[in-house]
């Protein structure tokens, strides 16, 4: 007896795809990219003991370029501008070790993901799939908040840093960085999800801050090609801002072309970020590969 | 079949080991480009940081605690011995962690050879490579900020030697505490950076503050470091070259000694426990 099938109609979808629904899924990979940062104790060493660590060693560079007498601080002094050459230093290296760490952990969530076996599975779910990386980027802010803090804090009683200037305007700095620094960590998540290899693409980019963006030097000591490279770079006008700020007492007005700058990479970084998203996704989805590693 | 070891077999193995090292090395030549061009990377801040403290091209405040104003190639010489250093803590410190994660650890340890042997071959094969990309590295960085030397190359090769020795001594012990923990990324990463640290591979130790200098002045390597430089930039050493030398060959007997015997106690524990298997 011929069997007589019904024609298939779809149920409607009980998902829904609202404002509300999309920060909900937020909120929970938020939750859980919080969850595993406190499961591993290591993240005390990362926000407590490489704060002063890593730029001990500058610090103590810089100390013995100085001399026993100080009499290299006066060829310091005349091209910086800044007495204090530990602030100068310590608000560098604290912008290159903001960048990296957003690169290890925002760069590598949706690759960490893939090699767990989740990423695909999570990627079937009905929620924007940008939820992913804005949920755990948001825990890394929180992360990174209490990095900026602690160093503060251990500047200032370790290294005997004075910060000085207006406290409101550095935090101005402060948020106008974090467009640029995590729309760097967007596209390369979005990279790493094709490329399946962050490791090379880290040492590169952080390479290249740390060569022209002028963390432990004046800018313009550099050539003049490596200064127009420099130009290109958010991390320059990041260091720039907050040297002029924290050290030298700079207002809203001295810094405002900086900030112009900070806010145009910002933007700039992000659109990059969410178009390399949805292009990566695409691609990876295409070629059936989302959840080879 | 009864196996009896003798000399040559010892030796057959411990090529077999360092060749398979070599060979395993190679098979990813990224990392050997990574491993000359990361240190070059690193000393462009502090390059151009030297600029910012000099006067006419001379650093005459690095003069005053060194007796050299070239800080470059005093810093070049401190990044190439580090690099043994990290050598030790990443490739020695985690080589047997690697033959676990790949599930060879516990059939390599039937081998009817002495277990420190394994170690031993993995030294030789790691003395060599990082010999290599170091050498290459100040070939790069030379040519990149000036590499100059005004000594004997022999004399601080020479000097050199046993403070590598001492160091790989120590390697079997971290080797070993490695094997107990598992993992242990972040004691590796931060431990490497405080040893080069205290140290002074990137700074004379005499600018550390009073409370700091005694950890650096009880380190063998910071006059490993200093007799090196002593040698080939003539600079001012903390103590006379033949006494620093002194202390690193009694260093190199203690250090090696310490290291096998950690190395034989925590063995023995890993597979009392039965977790040698295991990661």
């Amino acid at each position: 007896m011929a069997v007589q099938l019904e024609p298939y109609a779809p149920v409607p979808s009980l998902a829904r795809d609202d404002f509300p629904a999309k920060l909900r899924a937020q909120w929970a990979v938020f939750t859980r990219a919080w969850t595993i940062f406190r499961r591993y104790p290591t993240w005390v060493a990362a926000v407590l003991i490489w704060p002063v660590i890593f730029p001990a060693v500058y610090i103590l560079g810089a100390r013995a370029l100085a001399g026993p007498d100080g009499r290299g601080l006066a060829a310091f002094v005349q091209a910086t501008g800044i007495q204090d050459y530990i602030g100068y230093i310590v608000v560098g290296t604290t912008v290159w070790m903001w960048q990296n760490i957003v690169l290890w952990e925002v760069g590598t969530s949706l690759r960490e993901e893939q090699l767990r076996g989740t990423l695909e599975s999570n990627w079937l779910t009905p929620t924007w799939r940008f939820s992913f990386l804005l949920g755990s980027s948001a825990s890394q802010l929180i992360e990174m908040i209490l990095f900026l803090g602690i160093s503060y804090i251990e500047f200032s009683l370790l290294f005997g840093v004075q910060f000085q200037g207006n406290p409101l305007l550095a935090l101005l700095v402060i948020l106008l960085c974090i467009p640029s620094i995590y729309g760097m960590g967007f596209t390369f998540a979005s990279l790493v999800i094709t490329a399946k290899e962050a490791s090379a693409f880290v040492f590169l980019v952080r390479g290249v801050v740390m060569i022209f963006c002028g963390i432990t030097f004046p800018v313009l000591l550099l050539p003049e090609w490596m200064q127009l490279v420099a130009g290109w770079l958010p991390q320059t006008y990041m260091i720039e801002a907050m040297r002029m700020v924290t050290l030298g007492g700079a207002d809203l007005r001295a810094v405002a072309p900086d900030l112009a700058a900070l806010a145009g990479f910002g933007v700039f970084w992000l659109a990059v970020g969410f178009l390399v998203f949805g292009w990566m996704d695409r691609r990876a989805r295409q070629a059936g590969t989302i959840g080879q590693y | 079949m009864e196996t009896t070891p003798t000399f040559l077999s010892y030796l057959y193995a411990l090529l077999a080991i360092a060749r398979g090292d070599w060979r395993r090395y190679w098979r990813y030549p990224l990392n050997a480009v990574a491993q000359v061009f990361q240190p070059v990377i690193w000393l462009t801040p502090v390059f151009f940081m030297g600029q910012a403290f000099s006067a006419n091209g001379a650093a005459e405040g690095f003069a005053a605690y060194t007796g050299t104003t070239d800080y470059m190639s005093f810093i070049l010489i401190g990044t190439a011995l580090n690099n043994f250093i990290t050598a030790v803590f990443w490739g020695m410190g985690y080589a047997l962690k690697n033959d676990m994660d790949t599930g060879v650890l516990e059939s390599n340890w039937l081998a009817p050879i002495p277990r420190p042997l394994l170690l031993v071959g993995k030294t030789l094969s790691s003395l060599l490579l990082t010999a290599i990309t170091s050498a290459s590295m100040l070939v790069v960085a030379g040519l990149l900020f000036g590499f100059r030397t005004s000594g004997s190359a022999l004399a601080a090769a020479a000097a050199a030697i046993p403070m590598l020795i001492g160091l790989y001594g120590f390697g079997f012990a971290f080797a070993a505490l490695v094997l107990v923990l598992r993992e242990a990324n972040s004691l590796v990463d931060v431990s490497s950076f405080l040893v080069m640290l205290f140290s002074g591979a990137n700074f004379p130790v005499t600018v550390l503050p009073r409370w700091l200098l005694p950890i650096a002045l009880i380190m063998p390597l910071t006059y490993g470091f200093d007799v090196v430089r002593g040698f080939l930039l003539k600079t001012r050493t903390l103590l006379p070259i033949p006494q620093e030398i002194g202390l690193l060959v009694f260093f190199m007997f203690l250090m090696v000694a310490l290291g096998l015997w950690v190395f034989r106690i925590l063995e023995r524990r890993v597979r009392v426990k039965g977790t040698l298997g295991q990661h």
